[in-house]
């Protein structure tokens, strides 16, 4: 055996050992989960079962109850509706005022990044609560003001009873505690960006839009496509929010989704099968979607 | 090779970590217990006598109550009772409680049956509480609800103690006409507890099981003649039209609203604020008892909870330690000082003591209510908010009809499923 050969094997092992640590963990807590979920998919899981009876294997049932449940489309419909909604929002502020970030003196760049983290900081039901009280149909400050600036009488007025505008007020805490995220990574993003470039362009005669657009955003791709999958996923299986926002008010059946719809279905009825079935289906959803962007994201940096 | 050691020195860390998560702890020794209250229906008096005499007979351990709320309660015990981190006393809805009693989530209570209280426990609930003649969940109290009313606002608005539900039904209307702003019943929209009873006065019923599966009635004759008066009732309310029950008494004491209809115990914080001063309740509260179709008192929702402990509390002979102390006559004395219908039924006239112009009422109400289907599968429509979807759809004006023989499938559905 010649010493290169000796080397060349050592060398392939030890990147196996360094994986070792990562991988133990990952199995441990994603994969051990995500197999039992398509495990419970497959089985009659009610709350006889949490408790400690033995499941039954039902095969595809879980699956075929839920796909030929109008409600799941209706839901799931909902849920891609929301999400379409705040990640445009979300991507379009948050842009906007990592930009603005860079413009800012000091001063003000303080004051704004404290703004920021404070939102981001703030627990996701503690927010929808304030925020509920905010609307709040006898109480809420919005209710006060409409009526003292429109001299129309607001109070009383309920924010959360139509779906609409239920999803109205969700939008706003979620896109509001969303923004800082991709505000702060694309201002991290735009320091990046090499200045000599930039000014070549202006002396070019390169307008501010036209920097940006052909000069700012390609060199941060990368980091837009990341926050873009980031915000769907994140924005997709919304929870918290909704949840609380339901116990303020507003009909649940018509307000659940997808992730709310998932903890009814397994937790409130019991039936954690079906849970696990929607479930399953969300996992193969969100893993095309993102899985289609980082595909293409790799072939750009390969290119 | 350093690199190598450490990396399997984390790997196994890893391991490690993830499988240590067995509680440790057992009898004998003194611990910390758990015990969940829902709402704010326990008086304070009462958890702290709770908490002294239980650390008093137990030297060395203590005990914590958490209070839980009542939105959203199946979900919470589900998840809670089934991990290793269980409460070790639950408070559970008397119309809940089957959902756990049948899956064998709470521990057999008929070793200490008897120091309980045995045969004087409020029956109907001992019943709510056992599967298969096994007791799990004990009574723990029950509430009658009551009406109370603004004496000074009937008065001005010219109408006078309802004898029929009729009438009850007729003055709401009135004096939202009569006193602009003001409700004749404050009414928020999702409180199905006081919408039942419309429904079983007029004859209707939640659902009936008939040959051998359940049949949900909210869309028969009878059931919508009731839900027309809710409707009409519901109408002549300035509440959140999607709102809940929680807190009703504070629009009411600010004269909000001339009628409401409240577990008996809301009396406290209806004649005193939040900081106990006086409101514009405490010289002009009247009460009654909820009129029936035909005169009397009407069929009303026997509200109340069951009480018990996790099969999986890591200290079960101290929960049993504590559920006696509950279950003491000075306990139970506590709840009645304050308005709850103690477990005790030999107790039942203490509530008399406290607050005697009540008493008579409660008893009324409390001789003529009536339960939920008893389903163990009931608390699923709980859980989902079939209800509270339902009535908040009715106050907003909704066609009755229609949205009544949804409900009986959706009711169906989780019933027979």
């Amino acid at each position: 055996m010649s010493q290169t050969a000796r080397v060349r094997r050592r060398r392939d092992l030890t990147p196996l050992f360094l994986l070792i640590p990562a991988g133990v963990v990952l199995l441990a807590l994603t994969a051990w989960p995500l197999i039992q979920l398509v495990v419970t998919s497959f089985l009659e899981f009610g709350r006889a079962q949490i408790f400690g009876a033995p499941p039954v294997f039902v095969g595809l049932d879980n699956y075929a109850d839920v796909l030929t449940d109008a409600e799941f489309w209706q839901v799931l419909g909902r849920s891609v509706a929301f999400c379409l909604v705040n990640v445009l929002l979300t991507m379009l502020l948050g842009i906007a005022i990592g930009v603005l970030m860079t413009k800012l003196g000091g001063g003000f760049k303080l004051l704004v990044s404290v703004g920021l983290l404070l939102a981001w900081a703030m627990p996701p039901v503690t927010a929808s609560v304030v925020w509920g009280w905010i609307f709040d149909t006898d109480r809420g400050v919005v209710n006060y003001l409409l009526t003292q600036i429109t001299g129309a009488d607001f109070s009383g007025h309920s924010w959360l009873i139509d779906p609409l505008s239920f999803f109205f007020v969700a939008t706003i805490i979620v896109t509001w505690q969303a923004i800082p995220f991709v505000a702060f990574t694309v201002f991290a993003g735009l320091t990046q960006v090499p200045n000599e470039v930039l000014e070549a362009a202006e002396i070019d005669g390169a307008t501010g839009w036209q920097r940006f657009r052909l000069i700012v955003l390609p060199y941060l791709r990368g980091v837009l496509v990341i926050l873009l999958i980031l915000q769907i996923i994140w924005d997709m299986r919304v929870f918290s929010q909704i949840y609380a926002l339901q116990t303020v008010g507003g009909i649940a059946a018509e307000t659940n989704t997808i992730g709310v719809y998932i903890f009814k279905v397994s937790i409130g009825a019991g039936d954690l099968g079906a849970g696990g079935a929607i479930s399953v289906l969300l996992v193969i959803l969100m893993l095309a979607l993102s899985g289609y962007y980082i595909r293409s994201l790799l072939k750009q940096e390969e290119s | 090779m350093r690199k190598l050691a450490l990396a399997a020195a984390v790997a196994a860390s890893a391991i490690v970590l993830a499988g240590c998560s067995t509680p440790s702890g057992g009898d004998g020794e003194p611990a910390e217990i758990r015990v969940w209250l829902v709402g704010a229906d326990t008086p304070q008096d009462a958890r702290d006598y709770l908490i002294e005499t239980f650390e008093e007979e137990n030297p060395g351990s203590t005990l914590v109550i958490e209070e839980q709320q009542w939105t959203g309660l199946v979900d919470t015990l589900t998840t809670a009772l089934s991990s290793s981190d269980s409460p070790d006393i639950v408070e559970v809805g008397n119309t809940q409680a089957p959902a756990f009693t049948s899956v064998g989530a709470f521990r057999d209570l008929s070793g200490i049956y008897e120091d309980l209280g045995g045969d004087d426990l409020l029956p109907g609930f001992v019943e709510a509480g056992s599967y298969e003649g096994t007791l799990y969940a004990a009574p723990y109290y029950s509430g009658a609800r009551v009406v109370f009313y603004n004496t000074a606002q009937y008065a001005q608005a010219g109408v006078e103690v309802p004898a029929t539900l009729d009438e009850y039904v007729a003055n709401a209307g009135t004096i939202a006409e009569a006193l602009p702003g003001v409700s004749g019943v404050y009414w928020p929209g999702q409180d199905w507890y006081n919408a039942l009873p419309f429904i079983w006065e007029n004859g209707g019923e939640v659902a009936v099981f008939d040959g051998g599966e359940w049949d949900a009635q909210f869309s028969s004759p009878e059931s919508l003649a009731g839900l027309e008066q809710v409707a009409e009732v519901a109408a002549s309310s300035t509440a959140p039209k999607d709102g809940d029950e929680t807190d009703v008494w504070v629009p009411f004491r600010e004269q909000q609203g001339a009628t409401l209809s409240a577990p008996s115990w809301a009396y406290w914080s209806i004649i005193a604020d939040a900081d106990q001063a006086p409101t514009a309740l405490t010289d002009t509260l009247g009460y009654y008892a909820l009129p029936g179709k035909d005169g009397g008192a009407a069929q009303v929702f026997a509200g109340g909870s069951n009480i018990a402990i996790s099969a999986k509390s890591a200290h079960p002979e101290l929960a049993e330690s504590a559920l006696k102390i509950i279950f003491s006559d000075e306990y139970q004395g506590i709840l009645a000082a304050n308005g709850l219908v103690p477990a005790k039924t030999s107790l039942g006239g203490d509530v008399a003591a406290a607050t005697p112009e009540l008493a008579a009422i409660i008893a009324d109400a409390a001789a003529n209510a009536k339960l939920t289907p008893a389903s163990p599968k009931w608390a699923d429509v709980e859980a989902a908010r079939l209800l509270q979807d339902f009535f908040v759809k009715i106050a907003t004006g909704g066609d009755i009809e229609e949205l009544a023989t949804q409900l009986d499938l959706d009711i169906e559905d989780i019933l027979n499923g």
